[in-house]
């Protein structure tokens, strides 16, 4: 097998919480994670609210440091002073397209600012680079000079797609991007991400509480609970022998 | 019995440029004691035609039916404040982000003994304040809740959403309603909370006989918790009948197609597929299209669409569609 993309191991994370005049409490966020994925996969991390999905999603796009614990990318490990060199390779798509792009900015005018900001592309291979990105979505060139708010919601996170992919990235991280969506336009997109997936070998980790479409579209599944992974495995091993009470009371409420 | 009774009801609004047709002549019946769904996307007019229901849309919104009637009493031909008489005596509602449509500055308690009608209480009026919290700790027992006294003292803000849509069930019974409206009562909520939820509604379907119109975007959830379902695009109701016909041969290609998108009901698709997806999106209330409103979007549709098609019967199963998918019986 190939090496893996993204590695984590015995990630910690606490919070300090103040409590009264001096006293400190401190809230363990993350307590040894570890996991890693591969090229052309898909891991999902199920839990509810406080499990720590969100903080795990902070600590690698690099918002956040870890307490103790690696991040390996590639092999390499991921250090909080070189996420501008990393933010090439793990792109991050917000949960609500139309609150995460800026409505006074022209979509063109938005992707050529991550363009500009990251790479060393002129002026005419940045354009030729958006009209590329654009189109691979399925959106067209026109659409550049579209604000935010012509867009309807499917193709809203179309253009948030873009965003992300126009940096020829390797892992996206999805937060919760699938969850507002209507059904039908819901399976438009994930049979978008399932296509760019198959042609690009993207890496994608699904943070989502919406098990029916995990055991779909993911390859691993790791399911935290305050903090802590209770069962990580291939979805299909996790799905039919879940280990502990928790996991199996979650996959339980989704079949039920 | 029927309950609810609608026919042809139409819901427009009320815009600079004139009347747009949110809701385009709907029907709608609920019996006693069943549990009904209504499934339909964002702007589909799910969630207007439950507030007309209760009568909550302000001025801008006109609303037309040629039959609006209450356990056969024709609503539309009395006046407004026997409307409301009957609506608040037998109609309850539950809203989405029950957080959100609490009271911020008053207490679970103080919102909960409001809640209750002078009709449920017996004793004289010296009685009357502690039989009414004697009610609300009750009410709260009944939806689940078991540590009532660190509840009843908390503002809505300091309570997880879970609990905060029990109480508004709490607050939804404490009248004995025989409607019970839930407007997408599980979105904001966890999966292994919306399981307890649901188990809730249906415990109090079967002993109460309370009736329930489930208002929801999730085809799944509605279709694991009703006996009959109402598909609703765009303001058109497409399909309508008992959910296990509906799933087991849609009659309208939108509801074909809802139901192929949701991997869940297409067990020998084998993960990873690309599911089925009807192209386009969903037209807004400014740029709706005549006629068939799915016309744009649907895969058989020909000439014939730009007329809007009348709801056919078959049997229980009602659907719009002037060339549904299981064969038309001439």
């Amino acid at each position: 097998m190939t090496a893996p993309l993204l590695e984590i191991r015995q990630l910690y994370k606490s919070y300090q919480k103040a409590q009264g005049i001096f006293g400190r409490k401190t809230i363990q966020a993350l307590s040894d994670i570890s996991f890693s994925l591969y090229p052309g996969q898909t891991l999902a991390i199920v839990g509810e609210t406080g499990s720590g999905k969100s903080t795990l999603a902070k600590l690698l796009v690099g918002i956040e440091t870890p307490d103790s614990g690696e991040i390996l990318l590639e092999g390499e490990a991921v250090t909080i002073s070189d996420h501008k060199k990393y933010n090439h390779v793990i792109r991050y798509i917000f949960q609500d397209p139309a609150r995460s792009l800026n409505p006074h900015q022209r979509v063109g005018q938005m992707l050529e600012d991550v363009l500009r900001y990251s790479t060393d592309l002129n002026e005419q291979q940045r354009q030729q680079k958006i009209h590329q990105t654009l189109a691979q979505l399925g959106l067209m060139e026109e659409h550049a000079a579209y604000y935010p708010h012509m867009f309807s919601g499917g193709q809203l996170q179309r253009v948030a797609l873009a965003r992300a992919l126009i940096m020829d990235p390797k892992l996206l991280i999805l937060d919760e991007a699938l969850t507002a969506l209507d059904p039908s336009l819901r399976a438009q997109i994930v049979n978008l991400l399932l296509e760019l997936q198959k042609t690009t070998g993207l890496s994608y980790l699904l943070i989502t509480n919406h098990l029916r479409l995990v055991r779909h579209i993911s390859d691993s599944m790791l399911v935290l609970h305050q903090g802590k992974a209770l069962d990580y495995g291939p979805t299909n091993h996790v799905f039919a022998h879940p280990q502990h009470d928790y996991s199996r009371k979650l996959i339980n409420s989704a079949q039920s | 019995m029927i309950l609810l009774d609608i026919k042809n009801m139409t819901i427009e609004l009320e815009t600079p440029e004139g009347l747009i047709r949110a809701v385009d002549k709907v029907n709608l019946t609920i019996r006693e004691g069943e549990i009904r769904g209504l499934v339909g996307e964002s702007g589909s007019g799910k969630s207007l035609i439950a507030k007309a229901i209760v009568g909550v849309l302000n001025k801008r919104w006109h609303i037309t039916a040629d039959r609006f009637s209450w356990a056969g009493q024709d609503l539309l031909r009395l006046s407004y404040e026997e409307q409301r008489k009957i609506i608040g005596r037998d109609i309850a509602m539950i809203y989405q982000e029950p957080s959100r449509s609490m009271d911020p500055t008053a207490p679970i308690l103080d919102q909960l003994l409001e809640a209750i009608p002078d009709s449920e209480l017996e004793s004289r009026w010296w009685g009357r304040p502690f039989e009414r919290r004697k009610k609300a700790i009750a009410l709260l027992h009944k939806v689940g809740i078991r540590d009532h006294q660190a509840i009843l003292n908390s503002y809505p803000y300091q309570l997880p959403e879970g609990v905060c849509q029990k109480i508004m069930i709490a607050m939804a019974i404490a009248k004995k309603p025989k409607l019970l409206i839930a407007d997408e009562p599980t979105t904001a909520l966890e999966s292994t909370t919306q399981a307890q939820l649901f188990r809730l509604l249906a415990s109090f379907n079967q002993l109460k006989g309370m009736s329930i119109l489930l208002i929801s975007h999730e085809l799944e959830t509605v279709a694991r918790n009703t006996q009959t379902l109402s598909v609703l695009y765009c303001g058109q109701l497409v399909e309508a009948g008992e959910t296990a016909a509906i799933l087991k041969s849609p009659f309208h290609p939108y509801t074909d197609a809802l139901i192929k998108s949701v991997p869940e009901f297409q067990p020998q698709l084998a993960s990873k597929q690309p599911l089925y997806a009807l192209h386009g999106s969903i037209p807004t209330l400014q740029h709706l299209p005549i006629g068939c409103r799915l016309g744009p979007r649907c895969p058989n549709a020909r000439k014939e669409c730009v007329k809007t098609p009348v709801l056919e019967r078959l049997q229980n199963h009602y659907f719009s569609c002037h060339f549904p998918l299981q064969g038309k019986k001439t």
